[in-house]
């Protein structure tokens, strides 16, 4: 139902992709150049939103010296807020680059949980991780196990944040800003923003954990897996 | 026909019964049913406390650090009071001491809220079975002048401002939209006042009604508002500075300032007003001598504010300890609350499960588990009962007794304890009181005599305060700026001692409202706090003890 | 709600004159027509006393701390707010009638101002045991509170009792208490959370309602957008030392007697709706951050149930266990973490023993 509600053009990709693993080659890979540069872009805002989140989270040593003379914290919630911005920012074009870009692109975006195929791919993958099969299938396309991650452990996530984050932003703002106005829903799910603030920190810990797993396995794909593709 | 009760009173429910629900101007929620004589006197009567929250149990396994917060909502009248009981419950059984200067802090803050107390019970609450509010309308204005300038020097007594008063009255009550005095006994004879007395009162009450919310910034200073300020395990959470930086954001000068001249208001307001009163008014009802139910016998002080810190001897407190038994003014027993053969509650007439509804159980041993079932002879039904049996189960209040003994709490058996143990600080202004209404010491115990005491109290707290408030700023220039407020860091306490108990006496502020029934009791209330390795148990424990006419 | 009751005698008290000179108006005025000193009185109780809005004020599991709270109002004086602006005629906490003669307040104020009453309430009814966790007269709490919100013009939620649940709903919410909107349906209700609220707060709201002949604008919980749509933290006079990074590390360090910030001792102030660091308690004498404690959120649905005031960082509890962020996230993290690294050391190995197993292979003669 969803799909039928797509575009034509992004109807055609997803089939594509659905398709991309069982076809074997589709020209292009998944390093295009905008894909590189909102990687980067986005590994380090979400660097800085997680060591400036882990800060606002706990809280600076106190400073010393009249108030007027610092502003620590409010360059480290500004740091964070900044980064809020790019990062949503630049996960909004990557979502346009999902529909306009090549095929691979939507593949974060895109699980297809109800197809065998896809859970066959997955399968072999847990095999192949698990030392269960020695040789790794070589594949176009990202492996299934990393598309299944990057989609619960990052799409989700990152929409998680940048929802929850706009709507603590929101809070800053005022009740009449547009950040508040557009995200205020969030407070009818948690009508004590204190659960908020503890759940946009828990998303914290699963990009952290995403990040980790991500870059071993990026690593790992690097120096065991000739000709895997890199960003 | 006659039920007896664990105390050895019969219950006895021949003649005519009466059913009062809601009992009004109190704090909680209260039924009562008395039962009358052929003369249409109250023979005795079963109180039904009908409101259960179970804070009890919602504190179970919570952060020892907040149960202060939680015991704080057991009620808002006597704000504050439950929590403070709850952090010396934890400090005791975590062994941590405060502050001298926590503790003078916590002492004003105590002391304010009795006068508050007091003040507003007495005007807000009680007054309105004493004072007919509609007779003041046929009063003399010139006359009632006369009567306030001739018991004291308040300055609030001109004709003008009686007439002033008097046609606001008439105006309100010419609207027929009589508020709070809707359906009020106006007129009935018991009310004994002449209406220029009744004026006066009704001015009173106005003008302490204004006042109350002047007292209560003592607290808001200290602990950040009121009604329920904030209190802190270890210590207080204000800081002093009194010649620093930042200065203006914690305990300085300026805020001393306010509360010492709300320490000096609230003395002139009760010995202008509160006690000339009192005096008026008791010489009205001087033949109000019953309602005594269990003074002249069996009467219990835990004792209160402490001149020193983490010292609970009975040394210490300034507000009596001890109990009465018998009537027996000479002798003094000590109480032990960690004593499981002391305090006891018993559930055999409260809706709450125990192993055995015979036996009672320390607050440290107890259990709080709801059970709600009604008696045999219940007239009406489950959820509507139109008259209890008070053979079986019949309240949400537990019953606490002291080694066996229902005994009277609150201000009448703190001033009964303080003149037994000849203390002259409680005993004088007692006896200057009933010497100046001609009375025996004997008429303390009655409902004229609580309502005295109460007022008596209310003179003493105040002044306790202004003493404590000295005595934090003599401390303060002994030290101008180290002046450890709190003895507790941020952090939690640990779970090191693997089992500890903690228990802090508190007084229960105040003693029955009696409302136009007038059916004695008296409220008692124990927190308690166990600790099991990490497992914290909070035992707040609001018990409205049954008294017995006699 | 009918117009607002606005009279000739309030608006000549709104210019100055007194309530004294105002009788001299009514005297001179009765004696230039010639009455009598008694007809002056009926003058000014016309001029003055326009019909009050009746209030029926309702408790149920409750500490009474919001009624307590109402009285402390320094403007309206609380004294001005019952003889001139509304008529209390129910609440039991300060009516002189008791039992049945109160009981017959609540029927005749249902029929005779049917739809032209507020009902105000203050707790909360239980639901479990039939309702008779909280009895009056005999019967659950609940059902009075049904019957009288029925025929009123517009409920008061008072406190966080009514709003939320607060303490007797917080877990494991022995009694099933509900805040009033579970009970009610069908009624405008206005939420004036806190634990207490505010007092000026509470007869600003009342007073709101009888000068404007209106109910407040509400945000999207139901609270008066005038009183609830800014933080604590945001108006607290403390935010230059948040900003700046100077906060109270322990209770009464040096920082404390300087009045930093208390967000490391577990303010609630950045996620708490109220008018505390605004208006602020007591005729705004104090609020509790201006004495030392942080805000614990007390007008916050479930404040109660978010892990130790005390914490920074609240409880988790949808994990069984009670964590905060930090301890569940740097757990699974470490976890992960160290699975990687097994994963890696495995991964060398074999690679390592795969290169010799070949090596070996293509050493092997064929
Ligand atoms: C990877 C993405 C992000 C991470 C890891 C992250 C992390 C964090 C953390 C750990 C906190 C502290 C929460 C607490 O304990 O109270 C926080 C607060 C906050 N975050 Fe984020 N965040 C992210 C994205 C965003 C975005 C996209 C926005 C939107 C602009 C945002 C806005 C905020 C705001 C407004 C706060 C509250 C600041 C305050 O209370 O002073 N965050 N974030
Ligand atoms: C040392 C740092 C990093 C390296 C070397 C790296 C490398 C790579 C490579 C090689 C790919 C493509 C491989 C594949 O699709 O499986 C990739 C994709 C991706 N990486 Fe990273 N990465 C790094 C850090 C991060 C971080 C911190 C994040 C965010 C938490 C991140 C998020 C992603 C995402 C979402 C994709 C999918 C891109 C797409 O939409 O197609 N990466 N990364
Ligand atoms: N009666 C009574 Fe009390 C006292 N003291 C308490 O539980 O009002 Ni709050
Ligand atoms: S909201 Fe808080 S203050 Fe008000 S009645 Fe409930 S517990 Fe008491
Ligand atoms: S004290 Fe609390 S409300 Fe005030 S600035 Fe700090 S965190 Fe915010
Ligand atoms: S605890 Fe409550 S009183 Fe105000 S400052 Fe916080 S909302
Ligand atoms: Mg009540």
């Amino acid at each position: 139902m969803f799909v039928r509600g797509l575009p034509n053009r992004a109807r055609k990709l997803l089939a594509a992709v659905d398709a991309a693993p069982t076809e074997r080659c589709i020209g292009g890979g998944i390093a295009c150049a905008p894909v590189r540069l909102w990687h980067w872009v986005n590994a380090a805002a979400i660097l800085i939103l997680s060591l400036t989140g882990y800060l606002i989270g706990t809280a600076t040593p106190a400073m010393s010296g009249e108030a007027t003379d610092n502003f620590l914290f409010g360059y480290i919630r500004f740091a964070h807020l900044s980064a809020g911005y790019v990062l949503s920012i630049g996960f909004l074009l990557r979502i346009y680059w999902a529909l306009k870009g090549n095929a691979h692109a939507m593949q974060i975006f895109w699980v297809p949980l109800w197809r065998s195929c896809f859970w066959r791919e997955v399968y072999q993958e847990i095999r192949s991780y698990a030392f269960l099969t020695v040789e790794p299938e070589r594949r176009v396309g990202r492996n299934r196990l990393a598309q299944l991650a990057m989609f619960f452990m990052f799409t989700q996530t990152i929409t998680f944040m940048v929802v929850t984050g706009f709507a603590l932003y929101g809070q800053g703002a005022g009740t009449d800003s547009w950040q508040y106005k557009l995200f205020s829903w969030v407070f009818s799910i948690w009508p004590n923003s204190q659960d908020v603030h503890t759940w946009h920190h828990l998303g914290l810990w699963v990009i952290v954990t995403f990040a980790l797993v991500h870059i071993y396995a990026v690593i790992r794909e690097d120096t065991c897996r000739p000709g895997a593709s890199d960003l | 026909m006659a039920v007896q009760t664990p105390n050895g009173f019969n219950l006895d429910r021949s003649g005519r019964r009466i059913v009062i629900d809601p009992l009004t101007r109190i704090e909680g929620h209260l039924r009562v049913e008395a039962n009358l004589d052929s003369d249409n006197v109250i023979r005795n009567a079963v109180s039904s406390g009908t409101m259960w929250r179970g804070i009890e149990v919602i504190l179970r396994g919570r952060d020892p650090r907040d149960a202060w917060a939680f015991t704080e909502r057991i009620c808002g009248v006597c704000t504050g009071t439950h929590a403070l009981t709850s952090v010396r419950a934890v400090e005791n059984a975590l062994g941590i001491a405060i502050p001298e200067n926590a503790n003078s802090i916590r002492n004003i803050m105590q002391l304010c809220l009795l006068v508050h107390d007091h003040l507003v019970h007495f005007y807000h609450l009680h007054a309105l079975d004493w004072v007919d509010v509609v007779s003041a309308l046929k009063a003399d204005p010139k006359s009632t002048s006369a009567l306030a300038q001739s018991i004291s020097p308040w300055p609030l007594s001109s004709p003008g401002y009686f007439k002033d008063l008097q046609i606001r009255l008439t105006k309100f009550f010419g609207s027929g939209q009589l508020g709070p005095f809707k359906n009020g006994y106006w007129g009935h004879p018991a009310y004994k006042l002449p209406p220029e007395a009744n004026l006066m009162a009704v001015a009173h009450y106005l003008e302490a009604l204004d006042f109350q919310k002047e007292i209560v910034k003592i607290q808001a200073i200290y602990g950040g508002k009121n009604p329920h300020p904030n209190w802190l395990v270890g210590g207080v959470p204000c800081a002093i500075n009194i010649d620093g930086t930042g200065a203006v954001g914690a305990i300085n000068m300026e805020r001393l300032n306010i509360v010492s001249s709300i320490v000096d208001r609230s003395i002139e307001f009760v010995e202008q007003v509160y006690l000339p009163d009192i005096a008026a008014i008791c010489s009205f009802y001087k033949d109000w001598l019953h309602g005594g139910g269990l003074s002249s016998k069996s009467v219990m002080s835990y004792g209160d504010i402490p001149e020193n810190a983490n010292d609970c001897s009975a040394k210490s407190l300034k507000l009596p300890r001890g109990v009465i038994l018998g009537g027996n003014l000479k002798e003094i027993l000590p109480i032990d609350h960690g004593d499981p053969e002391q305090i006891q509650e018993f559930v055999a007439h409260s809706w709450y499960k125990y192993p055995s509804d015979c036996c009672g159980l320390h607050p440290w041993d107890g259990i709080t588990e709801p059970s709600f079932e009604l008696g045999p002879k219940l007239k009406g039904s489950k959820t509507d009962i139109k008259e209890l049996d008070e053979g079986g189960k019949y309240s949400w209040i537990k019953a606490p007794r002291w080694r066996g003994h229902a005994v009277e709490v609150g201000p009448l058996a703190r001033y009964i304890m303080g003149y037994a143990q000849n203390k002259t600080e409680f005993k004088e202004p007692a006896e200057r009181l009933l010497k100046g209404l001609n009375l025996p010491l004997t008429a303390l115990f009655s409902t004229l005599g609580r309502t005295a005491a109460r007022a008596l109290e209310c003179q003493w707290a105040a002044h306790q305060m202004r003493y404590f408030q000295d005595k934090l700023v003599v401390h303060i220039k002994g030290a101008i700026r180290q002046l450890p407020m709190s003895a507790g860091g941020s952090r939690k306490p640990g779970a090191r001692r693997p089992r500890a108990m903690g228990s802090l006496r508190r007084r229960a502020v105040r003693l029955g409202t009696g409302s136009r029934s007038r059916t004695p009791r008296s409220t008692i209330i124990n927190v308690l706090c166990r600790r099991r390795g990490t497992d914290l148990l909070a035992i707040p424990r609001a018990i409205l003890a049954l008294l017995k006419p006699p | 709600m009918g117009g607002a009751t606005e009279t000739f005698y309030s608006v000549i008290r709104r210019q100055g004159i007194t309530r004294r000179s105002f009788h001299k108006f009514c005297s001179l005025t009765a004696a230039s027509l010639g009455l009598s000193p008694l007809a002056a009185v009926s003058i000014a109780n016309a001029l003055e006393t326009k019909p009050r809005v009746p209030v029926i004020w309702l408790h149920g599991l409750e500490c009474t701390c919001c009624s307590e709270s109402f009285i402390r109002s320094a403007h309206p004086l609380i004294k001005d707010a019952l003889l001139s602006m509304i008529s209390l005629d129910y609440d039991d906490t300060i009516m002189a009638a008791a039992g049945h003669q109160a009981e017959a307040i609540l029927e005749e104020t249902r029929a005779k101002y049917k739809g032209r009453y507020v009902l105000a309430v203050e707790g909360n009814p239980p639901l479990n045991e039939g309702g008779m966790f909280c009895i009056d007269g005999g019967k659950p709490f609940v059902e009075k509170l049904r019957s009288m919100a029925e025929e009123s013009v517009a409920v008061i939620a008072w406190g966080t009792c009514a709003s939320w649940g607060c303490v007797q709903a917080a877990k494991p919410n022995p009694t099933g208490a509900v805040p009033i909107d579970k009970v009610i349906t069908n009624k405008p209700i206005i939420k004036v959370p806190g634990c207490p609220p505010i007092a000026e707060v509470m007869s600003g709201l009342v007073t709101f309602m009888t000068t404007f002949g209106k109910l407040p604008e509400l945000d999207r919980h139901g609270r008066p957008s005038m009183f609830y749509s800014e933080r604590i933290h945001d108006k607290c006079y403390r935010r230059s030392h948040f900003d700046a990074g100077q906060f109270v590390e322990k209770w009464d360090d040096k920082y404390a007697r300087k009045g930093y910030c208390l967000y490391k001792m577990g303010c609630k102030g950045p996620t708490t709706y109220n008018a505390c660091s605004a208006i602020r308690w007591n005729g705004g004498i104090s609020f509790p951050i201006q004495s030392g404690h942080g805000c614990f959120g007390c007008s916050e649905d479930g404040f109660w149930d978010k892990g130790s005031f005390y914490d920074r960082l609240t409880a988790i509890k949808q994990f069984g266990i009670e964590a905060n962020a930090d301890q569940i996230g740097m757990a699974a993290a470490g976890a992960v973490g160290l699975t990687v690294a097994a994963h890696a050391a495995v991964t060398a190995a074999k690679r390592l023993t795969h290169n010799r197993d070949r090596a070996a292979h293509k050493s092997k003669p064929s």
